[in-house]
């Protein structure tokens, strides 16, 4: 536990040693909010009107939500794995004595906490700058589902990132590929951190909820904003748990074939 | 002007063999890029299917925004796409030998690497550009504007880029820095119209994001005036003119690190 606290403060003072870098990353982040709070604040100027299952104040609170969500579940540093497995690098952890996957996650929550306080404080910004109608949660249960489902988001997103990064012990170059397909794309929009899920028709939604993307951003947010409960929720986080026992099946098994054909070239 | 077009079509061959070397990272993009325009067609799609209008414009005139915006964004990708390389000139002193070449330095780093997989993507936007025109019912001047506007939204692109790799040589910084004039052009993926006041003063004339992707559809729909086409054209070739100034500036600091 001693070396991974290590791990944990090297991470995060890490991050610091870009500091422009880091402060552009996040300067990125607001503007892609920016589209979305005003595409949305659009549709619903007439605080009164109710489409999609939202209200002006549910919806601007969810786009604000994204912003928080995202910095929990989106801050990671696991991507770097598919350089390590393509370029050789990997080698250089399975000397040491500590677990690869606890190694990695530990720099993921280094750098979620502090794209945490970043996310806090921008949110704080906008919220004085923007002055939008905010949803409160106050229902202590709600609260509760939605910690929980923020931490499966956030195992599902680490599993996901993994299982991508062993597709360089097969195929070395297509890391960034693959990264760019899933991550940049499918996880950002299915994930519903571009815009909610049910936007779309019910056939459309039911076939993405079946995938374990809208659990990391979308379901968690739905949860905050006391639109799914019941027996819909308990459903939900089901899902969700059952997707992370999926992925972390299915990462054991990969990455075990993966180690047997890897070859650290580039060493 | 000969000489040039023969160096960037040589530059470009050599680009493009090297992408397609790596077909299934080429295929992996490809669709990648597919699914980003398809997802974000359909978003528009439902919503304003479920909404009617948005910001006082209808559905079709609301994609024809979005693919206006496209098509000014993936041409700049398709040419410009060496800028996202410039950072390792820059640090490993590579850049001298660009420097010392009889040939345009800024013309090398700007234009030395056409993406093909941005080109593939460029013929079905075009399509689907002139489908969504015509369903606007635009008129002769109507659709000469939009053309004139569009080449100077794509002047205006360019002198972003020259600015940008200016940039990278002073502060040796140019991923954010691109990625950031994305996310900013981004905000011109629908009209500049749904923004509030003062982000959209700033997004029509400081950073002209309005003018390089909303005003030219605006004049294909009769939406502009022609005042409004002549400040667009004086913002394009002042854009232009600080861009060069800039980056003659930045090459007075470039100390050849490394090399």
């Amino acid at each position: 536990m001693k070396k991974y606290l290590q791990i944990f403060k090297i991470s995060f003072e890490e991050e610091f040693a870009y500091r422009l870098n880091f402060i552009l990353w996040r300067v990125r982040n607001v503007l892609q909010i920016l589209l979305t709070f005003f595409l949305w604040s659009s549709v619903y100027t007439d605080s009164t009107r109710q489409i999609f299952n939202y209200d002006r104040t549910t919806i601007l609170t969810y786009v604000f939500g994204v912003m928080i969500v995202r910095a929990l579940v989106f801050s990671a540093r696991a991507m770097d794995v598919s350089r390590d497995v393509a370029n050789g690098d990997l080698s250089n952890y399975l000397l040491k004595p500590i677990n690869y996957f606890k190694y990695w996650f530990t720099r993921d929550v280094a750098s979620k906490v502090l794209n945490m306080l970043f996310a806090v404080i921008e949110f704080t910004l906008l919220f004085i700058i923007l002055k939008p109608p905010f949803f409160l949660q106050t229902n202590m249960l709600a609260l509760l589902a939605f910690l929980v489902s923020i931490i499966l988001a956030i195992l599902i997103y680490f599993l996901i990132l993994f299982l991508l990064s062993s597709i360089p012990f097969w195929i070395p170059e297509i890391g960034w590929g693959s990264h760019f397909l899933v991550t940049v794309v499918i996880v950002e929009f299915l994930s519903g951190s571009v815009f909610p899920i049910n936007i779309f028709p019910q056939a459309l939604q039911s076939i993405i909820l079946a995938t374990p993307f809208p659990y990391l951003v979308y379901f968690p947010i739905e949860i905050y904003l006391g639109n799914v409960g019941g027996w819909a929720l308990i459903g939900g986080l089901m899902v969700a748990t059952a997707w992370v026992g999926v992925l972390w099946m299915a990462l054991n098994v990969v990455w075990q074939k993966g180690l047997k054909v890897y070859q650290a070239i580039g060493r | 002007m000969k000489k040039y077009f023969k160096v960037w079509w040589m530059m470009s061959k050599n680009s493009f063999s090297m992408v397609l070397g790596q077909k299934l990272a080429l295929f992996m993009f490809l669709i990648g890029k597919f699914f980003r325009f398809t997802l974000f067609f359909l978003f528009l799609f439902f919503l304003l299917s479920g909404t009617g209008k948005l910001a006082g414009y209808s559905k079709d005139q609301i994609i024809f925004f979005f693919l206006t915006f496209n098509l000014i964004d993936v041409s700049t990708q398709f040419l410009f796409r060496e800028v996202y390389s410039f950072r390792s000139m820059i640090i490993k002193g590579d850049f001298d030998l660009v420097l010392v070449k009889p040939l345009n330095s800024l013309f090398r780093v700007l234009m030395g690497g056409a993406d093909i997989i941005d080109l593939i993507t460029i013929p079905p936007l075009v399509i689907l550009i002139i489908i969504y025109g015509i369903h606007l019912h635009p008129t002769f001047v109507g659709i000469l504007l939009y053309l004139i506007l569009l080449i100077n939204g794509f002047i205006i692109a360019t002198a972003f880029h020259i600015a940008i790799l200016a940039f990278a040589i002073v502060t040796l910084e140019i991923d954010h820095a691109v990625m950031i004039y994305r996310d900013t052009t981004n905000l011109g993926k629908l009209p500049v119209d749904i923004y509030k006041e003062p982000l959209k003063g700033l997004l029509t004339y400081l950073v002209p994001v309005g003018v390089m992707m909303s005003l030219p559809a605006k004049a294909l729909m009769g939406l502009t005036s022609a005042m409004g086409i002549v400040v667009a054209l004086t913002i394009g070739i002042t854009a232009m003119f600080l861009a060069l100034r800039f980056w003659k500036s930045a090459l007075t600091k470039y100390t050849s690190a490394s090399s």
